[in-house]
């Protein structure tokens, strides 16, 4: 018994230590958090997402930090779930005092969001789509487009084109049911009909049944979000020699299906983020993988977090979540990897048409959202 | 037409399972042990297979590098971990409960090296289609796995029912008391068995991600599936696993056409429970 | 403080998670992976009742729970009573994933994928408990109840009747007791628990969705009861407790962030095993 009271003890102690133990280093560097998913099915977007912000720390500390200040991050798994989610931010708050959190996930994030508001605490999310997060809290701030603004955008697209007859193939979570709805609404209201639609599990790449049953009720295009299995996809699509289109959303643009020759023919719109190429190079050398979107979408999200920082530290005010809100809606248009402006707490940012094409990624034309 | 296309690809699909029955089987009727770290055999096999291809590695000696991982990776699991729990008398459920320990280990050793996304064989004739009578479109990966699936079943068969090896192994299965003191050395066997079926699991281990791309934790849905193919087609009959894998399979792509594939997995499911419920010893039970 | 609020008032819930297991897997020897299920069950009850059209107190939509998941429970082990226990494992993955297919696919009833945010702060007799701390002790009162109900039932005759049945059910029917009721009602049991830490989970988070009880969530049960110790209230309690600061524990050893997670992962398998191999009644356990 007594031994069973003495490891219980010493297991909070050590928690309580571990808790404590980045606080007691130097108090100049600034801490913030991420938590983000980076076991499971779901960690092969929050590795990127990971590296993404790591990257733009590594640069912005080799210059010395933002005005003498390093920055840190403390990277919390969430494994995409709430609960582990919704710990982590406590932890984070509570035992580090970190004012403002990198998250990505549409459930954890919308479970982390009153958290957010009651404790103000500025949360930004570069990789989330879901359309409740314009509206989760007025701490959560989101760099790019929801699933909503760029369906509306591809819905008239295709209406213009005369494809009026479509199918909807989605993947059976929070991102893809949240694609699914808004496209049945807006490809509607936009003058199209939808004929038929099919799920498929998230890490599931056997496509092919889900696409024979479409391809049956004989549709003018098939729209797609899914956001893995994207290069499996394409290439059960080739094989199949269909007679519609198939389009998506930003979902669509992983490197290595734009690379694989099956995807030529694929069009999506897409929230315009591009890195310049010595970026994206610097980028490949040190992690071995292209910078993808989501890579993109943080590194961008931390230059914004950097030059709000940048300013809270100028006016001399307390690094608090209050101020990097308020501060971050005062300065509104940021220019990281492309301009952006905070109207609300969705940015508003261009969306293109690409088309993919012989291994490249081709804008067609070029929407910016209102 | 549909109907033929979901057809011939539920036969693809339920004959890469079907291998993977065949040797869960292989292992279940002779040990007793619920396996399940065997996904984390057929993951492994995989893997392997595509660091080997990606440094260089000409395909056919990559694949036949995998299956001999596989059957060492598999032996040492049975003599290193069951084994050595059987001697201390454990329960089966401590085994089972072990054997799941080493899939979640190995499934994340495979995460850590290969980061968890989906990773792809760069072999480009696999995705090349072929059109069969006009009708049926299959690529090359999925003839590839027909054919090779259909030869390891038949080699299976040959090998428990014309060879002394196969002979001592379905002696100790039916009977492992009588074998143990008619010295047919029942443990040597265990490990023998265990690895004949990892090597036989690693051929769709390779074969499946070649044609649906390479995930850490993808392995444990094809093996429940397979062990519910195994126990509807009767534990120990080779080819009750075989042929029950291509009728659930065929089922999981037929049953689209009348209602939505969200569903389809219950159905898999629910055949097992009614099969628990009426008949628990399957269809084609070796006697 | 908020921090240890959480971490105390999750890991009460597992508490009560760790009994419903250890009834089941350590003590009646049923091998599950479904116990996530369960607790999804009660979870989703206790927010489908709280949130409708006319909200319903905190206390009895827990106990309409609780009846949910007893049920249910009992329908789930079922099937393991006519088939020998491997092949109950088979049952208890498909049921596993059976349930989180439906938790995912029925929108109208769970809210499917996107799952149910929004879930109201329970209430004592219509005084709603609002903050952390209060929530807390809602979680420890829950608990200490949880654990006092499973002393007082393993001293009981109901719980000498279960021991006997695992050293030798046999014998137990021989000598003329129902062996079925009283598997039967261990499992019922379980589901009680499952059910009571479903809905103080749902109201603690505000937020539920299919992912809190998947496969995964299923197995980190299994480990609780493994590590903590089979068949003991000490294990029940440590179990959970121990696995829950695993996850901070390690971020004192220094790992690259790239596979830190995974190693995690790996952890608990290799937890898994060595237990197995060399301490298989866990730390506070008797023998599995």
């Amino acid at each position: 018994m007594l031994r069973k009271v003495a490891i219980t003890l010493a297991v909070l102690a050590t928690v309580w230590i571990g808790g404590d133990a980045p606080r007691a280093m130097a108090a100049d560097p600034i801490q913030f958090g991420a938590i983000i998913p980076l076991t499971g099915a779901a960690a092969v977007v929050g590795t990127q997402e990971m590296r993404g912000i790591q990257f733009a720390l590594d640069a912005v500390n080799a210059k010395g930090g933002v005005r003498g200040h390093k920055i840190e991050v403390q990277f919390e798994d969430n494994q995409a779930k709430s609960d582990v989610a919704v710990l982590s931010f406590n932890k984070l708050v509570d035992l580090q005092h970190v004012q403002m959190i990198f998250t990505g996930y549409s459930g954890p994030t919308l479970a982390m969001a009153p958290l957010a508001t009651r404790k103000k605490i500025l949360m930004v999310n570069a990789g989330a789509q879901s359309d409740k997060l314009s509206t989760a809290s007025p701490y959560l701030v989101n760099t790019l487009p929801s699933t909503g603004d760029e369906v509306k955008v591809m819905s008239k697209y295709l209406v213009e084109q005369g494809k009026k007859k479509a199918v909807v193939l989605f993947e059976n979570d929070a991102a893809g049911i949240g694609g699914r709805d808004d496209f049945l609404d807006l490809f509607v209201k936009a003058g199209g009909t939808i004929l038929a639609q099919e799920p498929t599990q998230f890490g599931q790449t056997d496509y092919r049944p889900a696409l024979l049953k479409l391809a049956a009720a004989k549709p003018d295009v098939m729209y797609v979000v899914i956001t893995a299995g994207m290069v499996q996809l394409a290439q059960q699509l080739k094989q199949m020699n269909p007679d519609f289109t198939t389009v998506g959303s930003t979902f669509m643009s992983d490197p290595a299906a734009i690379a694989d020759p099956a995807s030529t023919g694929l069009i999506h719109t897409q929230a315009q983020i591009n890195a310049p190429p010595e970026l994206a190079a610097a980028f490949k050398a040190k992690y071995g993988d292209d910078m993808d979107f989501f890579a993109r979408q943080y590194y961008n999200a931390a230059q914004i977090i950097f030059t709000t920082l940048d300013k809270v530290l100028a006016e001399n005010k307390p690094v608090t979540g209050e101020n990097l809100h308020d501060t971050l809606f005062a300065i509104k248009t940021f220019q990281g990897l492309l301009p952006m402006t905070f109207n609300s707490n969705t940015a508003t940012v261009p969306i293109g048409i690409n088309m993919m094409k012989d291994g490249k990624d081709v804008t067609l034309t070029e929407v910016t959202a209102q | 037409m549909l109907w033929l296309q979901l057809l011939v690809n539920g036969l693809e699909t339920g004959c890469a399972l079907g291998v993977v029955a065949i040797s869960f089987s292989l292992v279940y009727a002779t040990t007793k042990i619920f396996h399940v770290a065997h996904a984390g055999i057929y993951t492994m096999g995989g893997y392997l297979a595509w660091w080997l291809v990606t440094h260089g590695a000409p395909s056919a000696v990559a694949l036949l590098l995998a299956v001999a991982a596989c059957t060492v990776g598999g032996a040492m699991i049975q003599s290193q971990i069951y084994a050595r729990l059987e001697r201390r008398r454990a329960t089966h459920l401590v085994i089972l409960i072990a054997s799941l320990g080493t899939l979640a280990v190995m499934q994340n050793i495979i995460a850590a090296v290969f980061t968890p996304n989906i990773l792809q064989f760069p072999i480009p004739w696999a995705a090349n289609v072929m059109a069969l009578g006009g009708e049926v479109r299959l690529t090359w990966a999925q003839m590839l796995t027909i054919a090779v699936s259909l030869a390891a079943y038949a080699g299976v068969m040959w090998f428990a029912h014309y060879t002394i090896l196969g002979k001592r192994i379905r002696a100790v299965a039916s009977n492992p008391f009588l074998a143990q003191i008619t010295r047919l050395q029942p443990q040597s066997v265990y490990v023998i068995v265990v690895a004949i079926a990892s090597a036989i699991v690693a051929l769709p281990g390779v074969l499946v991600p070649l044609d649906l791309g390479l995930q850490p934790y993808g392995g444990i849905t094809p093996l429940l599936t397979a062990t519910i193919a195994m126990i509807a087609g009767g534990v120990g009959s080779i080819t009750g696993a075989f042929a029950l894998s291509i009728v659930i399979a065929e089922l999981q792509n037929l049953s689209l056409l009348v209602m939505p594939g969200e569903w389809s997995i219950g159905i898999t499911f629910f055949i097992f429970v009614i099969f628990m419920l009426f008949r628990p010893t399957g269809l084609f039970a070796a006697r | 403080m908020d921090f240890w609020f959480s971490y105390i008032t999750l890991a009460e819930i597992y508490v009560l998670l760790g009994l419903s297991t250890n009834l089941l897997v350590g003590i009646v020897g049923i091998f599950s992976v479904s116990q996530a299920a369960v607790f999804g069950v009660g979870a989703y009850i206790v927010a489908y009742f709280l949130m409708a059209a006319e909200p319903m107190s905190f206390l009895p939509a827990l106990g309409i729970a609780a009846v949910g998941c007893i049920l249910l429970n009992v329908l789930v082990t079922l099937p393991s009573l006519r088939v020998s226990g491997d092949y109950f494992v088979v049952t208890s993955f498909g049921i596993q994933l059976l349930a989180t297919a439906v938790f995912t696919n029925w929108t109208a009833g769970t809210g499917g994928a996107n799952g149910l945010p929004g879930i109201p702060p329970p209430d004592l007799f219509h005084h709603p408990l609002e903050s952390t701390g209060q929530l807390t002790l809602l979680c420890t009162a829950g608990a200490v109840l949880g654990c006092l109900a499973f002393f007082l039932i393993m001293r009981a005759p109901f719980g000498r009747l279960l021991r006997a049945i695992r050293e030798d059910e046999l014998a137990v029917a021989a000598a003329g007791k129902n062996v079925l009721r009283a598997k039967v009602s261990a499992a019922a049991l379980a589901g009680a628990f499952a059910g009571v830490a479903g809905g103080l989970y749902a109201t603690f988070l505000s937020f539920i969705d299919p992912s809190s009880f998947d496969l995964d969530a299923s197995i980190l049960l299994l480990t609780m009861v493994v590590v903590g110790g089979a068949r003991t209230l000490a294990g029940s309690i440590i179990g959970p407790f121990l696995l829950l600061a695993l996850p901070q524990i390690l971020t004192l050893l220094d790992i690259p962030t790239t596979i830190a997670a995974a190693m995690r992962q790996l952890l608990y398998g290799m937890l898994l095993i060595l237990f197995m191999m060399f301490r298989p009644q866990g730390l506070a356990g008797e023998r599995l």
